[in-house]
């Protein structure tokens, strides 16, 4: 009895695990795409993208077809807004479309060139980034699960099971390598769910949240910044080169929301 | 009798001067003042006295010299009435300390009072008439016990004292040499630093003084001193012979009493003790550092290099990338880091220049210091480039161009070529992506735009449009930040967690078990093994048997659970033993069956024999 008990914890995780993986994608088949072809909130001011009429029917490309996200729909989308001129929003859905697929190079190759040609750096990625966008976010994730599966189970056996001690100190130690790559691209990408992109042709960036303070400089469109506080319609921005300052949130658009 | 006449010759005087008194008017208001002593050394004062006597009232000003400070420091009055007419005088005592020794002309506190002259010397002795400007002369000699013999020049009272400290009196135009400017302030006597040390002189300018001094204690002449320590960096701004000085504002405590009176102060040296006697009052002066000479050079103008950015000093530069593989279309960071001493302010690099092979962008710098005032340390230059086509590409070598004032030359520092193996697009199959427009080659083309012209053409090399085959997600944010997500490992965690705690817990309660009962078996074995030596004892032989056997059964307990300890009898032992041991408990087994219905007549030696074999299995079945 006491030697079947790891097995029945086992089977209990795999359950949860099998049950939970088939779950996410396919059941919000169904729903309403949440608001993918709106580049996030700023929606008075900016040249909204939405579905069907747009006054600006030339430049504004339209929205990806309904069902959610996909890598490819959020790709051709940039690109036709690329095409249409309009970088801040190009960039945006570049990047995504590389959170959903990082390890497509055109995705990078496009998202580079509109950032070139919007007069802004390519953006670089680290041997680690290069790594672990061959096996994609989503896998990684499960492989994360998969590894912390393989370490309880095996540290459980190690610990009161003492039969196979060395099977089980591999499958362990895999586990926990696994499990590690897996937080490792977690923490990567911790930074993107605060980024957003100046989705409009210049965003003053302001001393204060406030209309009337000193303008401390302005960033171009398509810019990617990190975002802090929100106050008073205002948000806390630092770019890349480190200068920080408070901007309007109409201004910018989230990476993720 | 002498003193009686003296004092009724004054009364008789008195009353002649109030009849002469009474038959004049009460006299105007007047205004004398007279100044004591008309001489005096620096770092004494001199007392004012100004009186003003009459019935009215008459306001007196202070007056203002160049070099003199003045300070009332008591007042006097004095009510006469004569004949009913009222007089009254006012005295005011205003102590005259001299900044810096001259012939001083004061005037009277009235239009109609007499100038005073107060002559101020130095404290060598030796007389000076130069005008007054405020400021405390350097290069005097000071006044200090024993005399000075450093190289130090303080101040006029030998308070304090400040210094400069160039490594060179010779530099070029744009090149900063790092000074220190050394503040020494005699303990006690100076009461603040009103203000940073400035620099007297508009030929050359100072950057970077640190903001906290370093400060250290120095004696001088054996006179105890703090000295504060700045450090900055010197530059001149255009070629010549100039001079140059510093000043520091500061409050000091200087004597009131003269100096001959005072050598028991510096005796003394507790500046408590002279503050105690009132003998110190605070000035406030400005201490300037003995003047230096300094020659600025003008850069050469001949070999200067096209890229010469106006850096001087000695540098190194060395360069790297972010990776030695890339594919083609992706950036690169390409670094180049200058080292060295001198201006890195004026230390630029437009780095790569865009070519046939490299796409580059705008380079950006950072500094690291490893001194307070930026003389030494490291810029580095980063830039992104691009790889415009695949294969085994060089980076060429960088190139940053300075003026070494070391050699008297400007030098081209030059860092090594970078290879770089650049492979093809993974999807293209040349390096350029397609130059695509949305009529030609987009396989969804869905966009607007695919039908007419780019709205854009800037952005006519995009890569082309994917076709949309993949399954479709509810979410961007990835998975480790969906609440859905973190759920499942955190359930498993749990799970893991709840699970090893349970399995020590059992664990546990099972190791508590066994070992309670140990402890019951031993104590029943230690009570049964009593009775045996009693039993020995009296030579009974059935207690004797019985309580071997009972010892035995629960030592084979230990060794069979699953036989309670009172049912173990000689078919348990047939079954479950071997040899010797078997016939020796199954013995004794028989005999304790025996000994209760026959009465088995044993020696002492049986009992010692018997005992000793129950022993030897209690021994072997608890070995502890």
């Amino acid at each position: 009895m006491m030697r079947r008990a790891p097995w029945g914890i086992s089977i209990i995780a795999l359950a949860v695990f099998g049950s939970s993986h088939a779950s996410p994608a396919p059941t919000a088949q169904a729903q309403q795409p949440p608001a993918q072809s709106m580049p996030a909130q700023p929606a008075q001011p900016q040249p909204v993208p939405a579905q069907p009429a747009q006054p600006q029917s030339v430049s504004v490309p339209p929205a990806p077809a309904q069902g959610g996200y996909s890598a490819p729909a959020l790709y051709n989308y940039a690109n036709a807004f690329a095409r249409a001129g309009k970088p801040g929003f190009a960039v945006l859905n570049y990047e995504r479309a590389r959170l959903l697929d990082p390890s497509d190079p055109d995705i990078d190759a496009n998202l580079n060139h509109v950032l070139v040609a919007s007069g802004l750096p390519p953006e670089t990625h680290t041997q680690f980034e290069r790594m672990t966008a061959i096996a994609g976010t989503r896998t990684l994730a499960w492989l994360g699960v998969l590894g912390l599966l393989l370490a309880g189970i095996g540290a459980l056996r190690l610990r009161f099971y003492p039969r196979h001690r060395r099977k089980f100190a591999v499958a362990t130690l895999l586990g926990i390598v696994v499990l590690g790559v897996s937080i490792a691209d977690a923490v990567n990408l911790w930074p993107v769910m605060h980024e957003a992109v100046v989705i409009t042709k210049t965003a003053p960036v302001r001393v204060s949240p406030t209309l009337i303070e000193e303008t401390l400089f302005v960033m171009p469109e398509a810019t990617i910044v990190s975002t802090g506080a929100a106050h008073d319609g205002f948000v806390l921005v630092r770019t890349a080169a480190g200068r920080t300052g408070w901007t309007p949130s109409t201004n910018l658009a989230p990476i993720v929301h | 009798m002498k003193a009686r006449a003296h004092r009724w010759l004054g009364m008789l005087a008195a009353i002649a001067l109030y009849g002469i008194a009474g038959t004049s008017e009460a006299a105007a208001p007047s205004v004398d003042a007279a100044i004591e002593p008309s001489q005096i050394e620096m770092g004494d004062s001199a007392q004012l006295t100004i009186t003003t006597s009459g019935s009215g009232t008459l306001s007196v000003s202070l007056p203002e010299v160049s070099g003199l400070e003045f300070r009332v420091v008591g007042q006097s009055r004095q009510i006469q009435i004569i004949n009913g007419a009222t007089f009254e005088s006012t005295s005011t005592i205003v102590r005259v300390t001299p900044e810096l020794p001259g012939v001083f002309i004061i005037p009277g506190p009235s239009p109609n009072s007499p100038t005073m002259t107060l002559r101020v010397m130095p404290n060598n002795g030796s007389g000076s008439s130069s005008p007054p400007d405020g400021s405390a002369s350097p290069g005097r000699t000071p006044y200090l016990p024993g005399g000075s013999n450093s190289n130090l020049h303080l101040s006029a009272d030998g308070s304090a004292f400040v210094n400069l400290e160039i490594p060179k009196h010779e530099l070029y135009v744009g090149e900063s040499v790092p000074v220190e400017i050394q503040v020494g302030m005699r303990d006690g006597f100076v009461a603040s630093i009103n203000g940073l040390p400035k620099l007297n002189s508009s030929d050359f300018t100072l950057n970077n003084l640190s903001r906290q001094p370093e400060h250290a204690a120095k004696t001088v002449n054996g006179v105890p001193f703090t000295v504060y320590t700045w450090h900055s960096l010197l530059a001149g701004v255009k070629p010549g012979v100039y001079s140059l000085n510093f000043e520091t504002p500061m409050t000091v405590r200087v004597r009131t009493r003269p100096q001959a009176d005072s050598r028991i102060d510096d005796l003394l040296g507790d500046p408590f003790l002279q503050n105690l006697f009132g003998v110190m009052v605070q000035k406030n002066i400005n201490v300037t550092s003995p003047e230096a000479a300094m020659k600025v050079l003008p850069l050469p103008s001949q070999g200067k290099p096209p890229d010469f950015s106006g850096a001087v000093g000695a540098f190194k530069i060395s360069a790297d990338v972010s990776s030695a593989k890339n594919t083609a279309g992706d950036p690169l960071t390409l670094r180049m880091h200058v080292t060295g001493s001198g201006t890195f302010d004026r230390v630029d690099s437009n780095m790569l220049e865009t070519g046939p092979e490299w796409k580059t962008y705008e380079p950006k710098s950072n500094f690291s210091s490893n001194d307070p005032t930026g003389y030494r340390g490291e810029k580095t230059f980063e830039q992104p480039i691009i790889a415009s086509q695949p294969g085994a590409q060089t980076i060429p070598p960088l190139t940053f161009s300075y003026f070494n004032p070391g050699t008297h030359q400007y030098e081209t520092a030059q860092s090594s070529p970078i290879p770089v193996a650049v492979s093809p697009a993974a999807n293209s199959a040349a390096n350029e992506p397609p130059p695509v427009t949305a009529s030609t080659s987009g396989p969804t083309p869905k966009s607007p735009n695919s039908a007419g012209a780019p709205a854009d053409e800037s952005h006519t090399g995009l890569r082309p449009d994917h076709a949309i085959t993949e399954a479709r997600f509810d979410s961007v944010t990835p998975p480790y930040f969906q609440a859905r997500f973190i759920a499942i490992p955190t359930v498993l965690a749990l799970l893991f967690g709840g699970g090893w705690m349970a399995l020590r817990r059992r664990e546990r309660d099972a190791l508590d078990v066994r070992r309670e009962r140990e402890r019951v078996r031993s104590q029943i074995i230690r009570g049964l093994s009593e009775q045996m030596t009693a039993a020995a004892a009296k030579r009974d032989a059935a207690p004797f048997f019985n309580a071997a056997r009972s010892v035995l059964q629960q030592t084979l307990n230990a060794r069979w659970p699953d036989i309670p300890a009172e049912h173990i009898i000689t078919d348990d032992l047939d079954a479950r033993l071997e040899d010797a041991e078997k016939h020796e408990i199954r013995e004794i087994f028989t005999l304790a069956d025996e000994a209760n219905y026959s009465g088995h007549a044993l020696t002492t030696a049986d009992f010692e024999r018997w005992t000793e074999l129950v022993r030897r299995h209690i021994a072997v079945e608890t070995p502890s």
